[in-house]
């Protein structure tokens, strides 16, 4: 079994850095990218709307002209949706051998997406858009504090936005005065992030926290997650939007040691992190400047050594690629945006922000079909949404759809981070949209806003990989659980165990009559609610998922198949 | 639940169960069906006279089909009075009357019994069938616990008690969530957060008055109040949640979840309060058994065909069975005139299959047929087991149900049963490995 372990994880490194990074890609550069499929949505979107009006523009002819043939017969649609392509986009070489299987992708989802709105001026934008996409300069970075309770990650990330001057110093001061009133001086700077009075009064994060910075580079959101043990659920819902992790671990003696205990924080996050799509973690060893540590190289190396081979079997992380480790101090801000400096002569290496900076490119999907899964809604002066952008791009006053409900409604409004208006966001954003002819109370958490034209799965039951990682016992069918996916939570059951899998990852003929720790198996789930998901193959951010039990987490899986699918759905990109 | 007397206690419930529902569907002409319960300390010749006073006002019933039969029935009853010499310790129940059976035909009925505690009813009627109420709260008496389940995103009110775990209500809530924003509305975000958090604590107190007080007293013994985070400490705390509910509040747990995976935790982490609850002891007797399982011991059985091998077998420590298995025991009789029993399923029994002679191919002849839960109760003795039934109301025992279809046991040693999915074996794994060749963990 651990051998298969071993096995497993070097195909997830493997696997992830050949899906997610784009190594020759020091910037984000997302035209020039050669692993995006620059011109998959335009050349879907044209093809199955129907396209009645002229086209306005002699730019969107050549789209405008085959769109018709699309519905009628979907045989041709090779030829016409690939036509369009060369005048739409002033594409690189690379992108050429695309067409072929990309329209033979978009196929299915046609009949289905035909009763979206006429989109002849979609087309017409298309070189419009292109522009827009150009001067969407910065790219957008995601990350997650995540850690034991206790290790400063809302600490570390107040001092983020007062060193990047994302909160002014006045309002470091109060909060500095009112935490010593309440005797908890070192608690002020994780009151930026903490801003509810149970979080501060008892300096416990409860709530996954947001805030936002920029730096010269790069633009930030900054998920900071609850440590405790109660708030997992919390945590995966912002694990889920992040691309990168910070993994904080407390130095100071006795600390460490707690969180990686088995049951402890540190170990649990860093593997839900990599399981909601978290590809790559830094390990920030906080608190150096601790009395009982005080930049001690030997206990650095130490929780190091330890942290390596755990990162690498159990969560998955290749330490080469995926994992960088440094030194800092939260509290003081060493090694945070400044190098540490003179305090720890044997550490030379970068910054956290630099390193962050210094990160790989992810590679966005910006012009697959739109997802965002909803992570939060609100009522102000019309419903907002708000989650991050997973695929493709989205623009004022575009239609789009609530799923699972399916409810149509319009984007009034996008607004970034840091109150700004857009008039577009695109992949990898963190945003929050306006929307208009909708009602706020028919939108739940974990709801997914895609375009109307390219609807994404949704399903009551589905047929999925599971490996089971933390159990009392034993699982039988009728199991029951919650289960996260993106951003929702849902109870589930257990219906049928289908096959289960062996070292080898063969399935059985039987299926087992109960499957145990450390067993892969493959399981027939049911929900109460539709939930939109998709198979791990078409969309890995919609198809992974975490069953929770008892605040343990119980098992992590992808989906390999939905069951009773109402359409079919459409074969999103998933490289 | 380990000791004998508790055991059989056990078993008499399931019995009384039983009885209870076909009572309770009986149906029979008119008003002549007699339910009679005496509580402990009766005078049985009071009653007696009272029959005797019933007798005579029933004589003059107009209808002659009805006046016959009520006195029938009022005449049983008293033959079966004779029997007792005084009421039993437990108090007596006796219930007698013409029922109709499914075909239209009728049936006489004459049930007299002590039950298994003592009842503190007394009642005599005549109706058109049997009133088994006081009964059935003879099997509910155990002590009933309340549980509040409140999170951020809704709250749960449940009830526990005996065997059966019930959501009594349970409804959502959306609560504005942390709000990153600053300038100038940080402040107003923050009171309207503040009101709404206020607000939803007056409804889930408002509501808990409703569920768990009845005329102006508690319904419930205890009440366990679990949430994630600050809400369960706000609403003891506050001056809303009833004074009267406030008191009962036994202790409060941390779950992760609200809903019903919350209850269901909140249950698990409040088991030191609830010990006596047949509920909690099944839940950790399965357990147990999930526990052998999980450690490989090879000490335990499940299905119906294992299980019965190693009862016969004389290995079987406890034997754990659903309470509403729906399995009858066949004894059939071959051509050569050797009985053949076979254990079938109502689907099974469809299927002739079943009762064809192997060798011949000829039906065999049927000589009883009987629920296979009666029968085990019969002979579970004998074979050196105790007995326990469960129900899939827990999720270990809806676990046990589904997963090993609801019945199995555990062994006094190991015993090779032949059983499949051991793993490791090469023939019993699929050889292709197209599609999952990608691991994804």
């Amino acid at each position: 079994m651990s051998d298969n372990q071993g096995n497993s994880v070097d195909d997830v490194a493997q696997s992830a850095s050949k899906l997610t990074l784009n190594a020759s890609a020091p910037t984000f550069t997302p035209r020039f990218n050669a692993k995006a499929p620059a011109f998959v949505p335009r050349s879907r979107a044209p093809a199955p709307a129907p396209a009645p009006a002229a086209a306005p523009t002699p730019a969107a002819a050549p789209a405008a002209v085959p769109a018709p043939v699309a519905p009628v017969a979907p045989a041709p649609a090779p030829a016409p949706a690939a036509a369009p392509a060369p005048a739409a986009a002033p594409a690189p070489a690379a992108a050429a051998p695309a067409p072929a299987p990309v329209t033979a992708k978009a196929q299915p989802p046609a009949p289905k997406a035909r009763p979206a709105a006429p989109s002849a001026e979609d087309s017409a934008n298309a070189a419009e858009e292109e522009l827009l996409l150009d001067e969407h300069f910065k790219e957008h970075l995601n990350i997650i504090f995540i850690g034991h309770v206790d290790a400063g990650k809302s600490t570390l990330g107040g001092n983020i936005l007062y060193l990047t001057d994302m909160v002014d110093k006045r309002t470091m001061e109060k909060y500095e005065r009112e935490a010593k009133e309440a005797g908890r001086e070192s608690w002020y700077l994780s009151w930026a992030l903490d801003t509810n009075q149970e979080e501060r009064d008892k300096g416990k994060t409860v709530e996954c926290g947001r805030a936002f910075f920029e730096t010269a580079k790069r633009r930030y959101t900054i998920l900071d997650a609850p440590g405790h043990k109660n708030f997992v659920p919390s945590m995966l819902g912002g694990a889920a939007q992040a691309d990168v992790g910070v993994l904080v671990i407390s130095a100071r003696r006795g600390e460490f040691e707690t969180g990686f205990e088995r049951g402890g924080q540190t170990r649990e996050h860093a593997i839900l992190a990599k399981t909601s799509g978290v590809r790559r973690i830094i390990v920030a060893i906080n608190k150096m400047d601790d009395q009982t540590v005080e930049w001690d190289q030997g206990r650095y190396n130490d929780i190091v050594a330890k942290l390596t081979p755990f990162l690498k079997k159990t969560a998955g992380y290749n330490p080469k690629t995926d994992v960088i480790f440094l030194p800092i101090s939260g509290f003081t801000g060493a090694g945070v945006k400044n190098r540490v400096g003179s305090d720890c002569p044997w550490y030379t290496g970068p910054s956290l922000l630099e390193t962050l900076d210094g990160m790989q490119a992810i590679d966005r999907k910006i012009n697959g079909p739109l997802r965002i899964p909803i992570s939060e809604r609100y009522n102000d002066m019309g419903a907002i949404v708000s989650g991050k952008i997973e695929s493709g791009h989205i623009k004022v006053n575009q239609k789009v759809v609530i799923m699972p409900e399916r409810r149509a409604c319009e984007v009034a409004q996008i607004l970034g981070e840091g109150e700004s208006k857009e008039e577009m966001a695109v992949c990898g954003d963190n945003v929050r949209i306006k929307l208009r002819g909708i009602e706020e109370d028919y939108i739940q958490n974990g709801h997914v806003l895609v375009d109307a034209k390219a609807q994404c799965g949704s399903t009551r039951a589905f047929i999925a990989q599971v490996k089971i990682l933390d159990t009392k016992n034993i699982l039988t069918s009728g199991y029951r659980s919650v289960l996260h996916v993106h951003t929702s939570i849902e109870e589930c059951g257990m219906t049928k165990l289908l096959h289960k899998l062996n070292d080898k990852g063969q399935k059985s003929r039987l299926p087992p009559p109960f499957v145990k720790r450390g067993d892969s198996a493959i399981v027939r789930i049911e929900v109460a609610k539709l939930l939109c998901v998709e198979t791990f193959k078409d969309f890995p951010q919609l198809g992974r998922f975490t069953l929770r039990d008892e605040g343990k987490t119980v098992a992590i899986g992808k989906i390999l198949k939905l069951v009773e699918m109402e359409a079919p759905a459409p074969a999103a990109d998933a490289n | 639940m380990s000791t004998d007397a508790n055991g059989d206690q056990n078993i008499q419930m399931w019995k009384m169960k039983k009885l209870i529902k076909s009572l309770a569907a009986a149906r029979g002409n008119g008003t002549s069906m007699i339910s009679l319960i005496l509580p402990p300390r009766t005078q049985l010749a009071q009653t007696n006279g009272m029959l005797a006073n019933e007798y005579g006002t029933a004589s003059n019933i107009k209808s002659r089909v009805n006046r016959l039969s009520v006195l029938a029935a009022i005449t049983s009853t008293q033959n079966r009075l004779k029997l007792y010499t005084k009421t039993p310790p437990n108090g007596l129940v006796v219930f007698c009357g013409t029922i109709l059976t499914d075909e239209g035909k009728e049936k006489k009925v004459n049930i007299d019994f002590e039950p298994f505690k003592p009842i503190n009813t007394s009642l005599y009627l005549c109706d058109n069938k049997f009133h088994v109420e006081a009964l059935s709260e003879l099997l509910q008496a155990d002590s009933r616990f309340g549980f509040i389940v409140v999170d951020g995103n809704g709250c749960l009110f449940g009830s526990l008690c005996g065997s059966s775990r019930e959501v009594l209500h349970q409804f959502t809530v959306e609560l504005p969530k942390k709000h990153g924003r600053g300038g100038q509305s940080a402040q107003r975000f923050g009171r309207i957060r503040e009101e709404k958090r206020h607000n939803y604590i007056r409804k889930v107190a408002e509501n808990a008055v409703q569920m768990f007080i009845t005329n102006d007293k508690a319904n419930v013994v205890g009440l366990i109040l679990a949430g994630s985070a600050e809400f369960k400490n706000d609403l003891i705390k506050s001056d809303l949640f009833d004074p009267r509910l406030a008191c009962k509040v036994i202790t409060t747990v941390d779950v992760s979840y609200g809903g019903e995976n919350g209850f269901d935790q909140a249950i698990n982490l409040s088991q030191e309060h609830l010990d006596n609850v047949k509920f909690v002891q099944e839940k950790k007797l399965i357990s147990k058994y999930f526990d052998e399982i999980a450690q490989d011991s090879g000490k335990v059985v499940y299905g119906v065909d294992d299980t019965l091998k190693a009862l016969d077998a004389g290995a079987v420590e406890t034997l754990i069975v659903w309470e509403n298995l729906d399995m009858a025991r066949y004894v059939l009789r071959d051509s050569e005139g050797s009985e053949v029993e076979r254990f079938l399923t109502p689907t099974q029994e469809k299927d002739r299959e079943h009762f064809l002679d192997k060798k011949t191919g000829a039906d065999m002849d049927q000589v009883s047929k009987e629920s296979m839960l009666e029968w085990l109760t019969e002979v579970y003795k004998q074979r050196g087991a105790a007995l326990e039934f469960i129900t899939d109301h827990s999720s270990e025992g809806s676990q046990f149900v589904k997963g090993f279809g609801g019945i199995g046991g555990t062994l006094r040693w190991q015993l090779d049963v032949a059983q499949l999915g051991d793993g490791g074996d090469d023939d019993l794994y699929y050889d292709d490995n197209d599609d999952d060749d990608e691991a994804y963990f």
